[in-house]
């Protein structure tokens, strides 16, 4: 009951003008984003927070604004890979298996609208597994003490490189290059300067949001312009949708089950979109077996993996918003929005900043039904939007990307630290470093530091109260098994993944 | 295999000398503390330190790099984004996001005049847009006709 007082709460706050319109302009910005070519939603959040943060929009506004472009953009995902059997993201390459056939059986608009109704209902699922998921689990991270928060932290970056991740070796490093970045400047506790060479500019340490558009904007800037993929897709065209209630009916039951599945795989560290999408597809396809078509353009094969990606995406909310840790880039920019609003994300938000949370919530209920009525109806101008070149596109997005962080303080010095973060995030992108753990390290580094700090002042300097109760040693356990499984499970369930997607190419040619 | 060498070598320099740095701190005002500023550094420095060693141990297969002719184009970008950010405050908004934008569209590939149209097109706009509707205001520069 309490929940839901919360949540009516919530809505008054989403339900005002302001932000009714935050949302729609939210969820249309996510879509375009999610849509256009070379915009990941990761990297269009990254470009909003700062002119979101620069026009001074009060919180709660901010934060509908960016999770409404967060839930459009996984919307937009799956044009590209429906029309053009090109992914938009890693979690919609599921989506390519079934849709892309579908589209050269001429049926693309029906499967933009089972994809859509299929998002819909994975979302609006994900997000009634999140109400009464976080105060729960938020509830029970009051338990945590420092000790067991930081093995928390080093759960995050130990599961970030996911269970399909490469070279874990590589999450440790850029890890370890994003947290002794977030030491830079003065020392909290101690008032020490550190690694600040006596330049003024860098005592209050390197911002967060600059590294963001740098490390993921401006390096995408340069791998377009290196791979010459200045011009346009090809033009696609729209059939007519022809779509009955028997349809949407008949994909249902497999919505209900991916939305299930990826929820789990959202909340759960280590997961993340790409593995909901892929555990709703073959399970799907093992359960519907050989009465279906999968592969050759089964409307289930599109409805699958579309709700595991976009529960699991709200799923991924739950462990940001509760604990503060967040499982994913995207969510780990949306809570460099958070803490650059000076929130302090983690269990207590939710007593301290009920009206935010709850607002925040409510606004992905009404975003997500926008979407559904801006999906169906208006596809063919997304659909459009695919074609323009990105020769245009990309030196314009630079643009608002740099006018975003010029607007922050109005100093050049910014711009010049941005282009440096683009240069490092080009070279270290070439060298298979993920730049997600960097940005996280930058965000969690000062927390992580104090929670070791505060542990360590209550033991009297015994390291061994880091793994001193039950709970710490079961985090601690979590977080070993994140770094050591990938190597013995990764390889079986990569090569899964590419023998699928080879064998939908097969079919295709 | 070399790239990742090279980056492990450079990362165990940098975990070496970030990590004296940190052992040479000054001692904190008010004593030394079971963690001190030092502490957490010197964890991060030798994590730093170990993992850059697996690299040199173990390299992954190398991305293929591009071509001198295409860092310098790399190179060039960069450098227009940099005189981009230099004229900003003096110049103003205006040309310097035409210029930017301009030479970008066309470097990749756009012909010289829609590049041109593009960059003008989305500096006026976005001026616009900030000025009057955001209340954000971007330098003026030489087109502020008030002498600013």
């Amino acid at each position: 009951m309490e929940t839901l007082n919360y949540l009516l709460q919530g809505f008054a706050v989403a339900l005002t003008l302001d932000n009714l319109m935050f949302a729609a302009v939210g969820a249309i910005l996510g879509t375009l984003i999610g849509a256009l070519p070379g915009l990941g939603p990761a990297n269009g959040v990254a470009i909003l927070i700062p002119l979101a943060f620069s026009l001074g929009l009060p919180a709660e506004s901010s934060l509908i604004l960016l999770t409404s472009v967060y839930a459009g953009a996984m919307y937009g995902g799956r044009i590209s890979s429906i029309l053009l059997n090109i992914p938009g993201d890693e979690p919609a390459m599921m989506t390519c298996l079934d849709g892309y056939p579908m589209a050269l059986k001429g049926k693309a608009a029906e499967a933009l609208a089972i994809s859509a109704i299929a998002s819909f209902i994975g979302s609006l699922l994900a997000t009634v597994g999140l109400v009464i998921l976080a105060p729960w689990l938020a509830k029970f991270a009051l338990r945590f003490g420092p000790a067991e928060y930081f093995a928390l932290f080093t759960l995050a970056f130990a599961t970030l490189g996911g269970i399909t991740g490469k070279n874990q070796f590589k999450t440790v490093i850029a890890a370890c290059l994003g947290l002794m970045i977030a030491t830079v400047g003065v020392d909290i506790s101690t008032g020490n300067q550190r690694y600040t060479y006596n330049i003024l500019e860098l005592y209050e340490g390197v911002d967060f949001i600059i590294a963001i558009v740098g490390l993921f904007a401006i390096s995408e800037l340069l791998f377009f312009i290196e791979m010459h993929a200045g011009e346009g897709l090809k033009k696609v065209t729209l059939n007519k949708l022809k779509l009955s209630m028997a349809d949407i009916i008949g994909v249902l039951p497999t919505s209900l089950r991916g939305s299930v599945l990826g929820f789990i795989s959202g909340v759960l560290p280590g997961a993340g979109a790409s593995l909901g999408s892929f555990i709703s597809y073959t399970l799907e396809k093992r359960l519907v077996g050989h009465k279906g078509s999968f592969g050759e353009g089964d409307p289930r094969g599109v409805a699958a993996p579309e709700a595991g990606n976009n529960a699991a995406a709200n799923g991924a909310l739950v462990p940001m918003l509760t604990l503060g840790v967040p499982g994913s880039g995207t969510t780990a920019v949306l809570l460099a929005m958070l803490v650059s609003l000076n929130i302090q994300p983690g269990p207590m938000l939710f007593t301290q900043n009920a009206d935010l949370v709850w607002g925040v919530i409510a606004a992905l209920f009404i975003g997500n039904l926008i979407l559904l009525l801006l999906n169906i109806p208006m596809v063919g101008v997304f659909v459009k939007l695919l074609s323009i070149p990105p020769k245009y596109l990309m030196p314009v997005v630079t643009l608002v990307a740099s006018v975003g962080i010029f607007a922050i303080s109005n100093s050049a010095l910014d711009l010049y630290f941005m282009i440096g973060f683009g240069l490092l995030g080009y070279v270290l992108r070439k060298l298979h470093i993920p730049l997600v753990p960097i940005i996280l390290g930058m965000l969690l580094g000062p927390e992580m530091e104090k929670s070791l700090r505060h542990a360590l002042t209550i033991s009297d300097g015994d390291w061994s109260i880091l793994w001193g109760s039950g709970l710490a040693v079961g985090i601690w356990v979590v977080a070993i098994a994140g770094l050591v499984l990938p190597y013995l499970i990764g390889p079986i369930l990569r090569r899964r993944m590419a023998a699928q997607a080879e064998k939908s190419h097969s079919v295709v040619d | 295999m070399i790239g990742d060498r090279i980056l492990g070598v450079l990362l165990l320099l940098l975990a070496v000398a970030y990590g004296w740095e940190a052992a040479h701190f000054p001692e904190p005002f008010g004593g030394a503390e079971a963690v001190g500023p030092e502490t957490f550094p010197i964890m991060l420095s030798i994590i730093l330190g170990l993992s850059s060693l697996y690299l040199i141990v173990r390299p992954d297969a190398d991305e293929p790099w591009p071509h001198l002719a295409m860092l310098g184009e790399l190179a060039f970008v960069l450098v227009i984004l940099a005189i981009f950010a230099t004229m900003l405050q003096p110049v103003g908004f205006i040309p310097a996001t035409t210029l930017m934008v301009g030479v970008l569209c066309w470097r990749m590939g756009a012909r010289p005049l829609p590049a041109f149209l593009t960059g003008i097109g989305s500096a006026v706009v976005v001026f616009v847009l900030f000025n009057f509707m955001l209340e954000l205001h971007l330098p003026a520069g030489l087109l502020d006709l008030n002498g600013g």
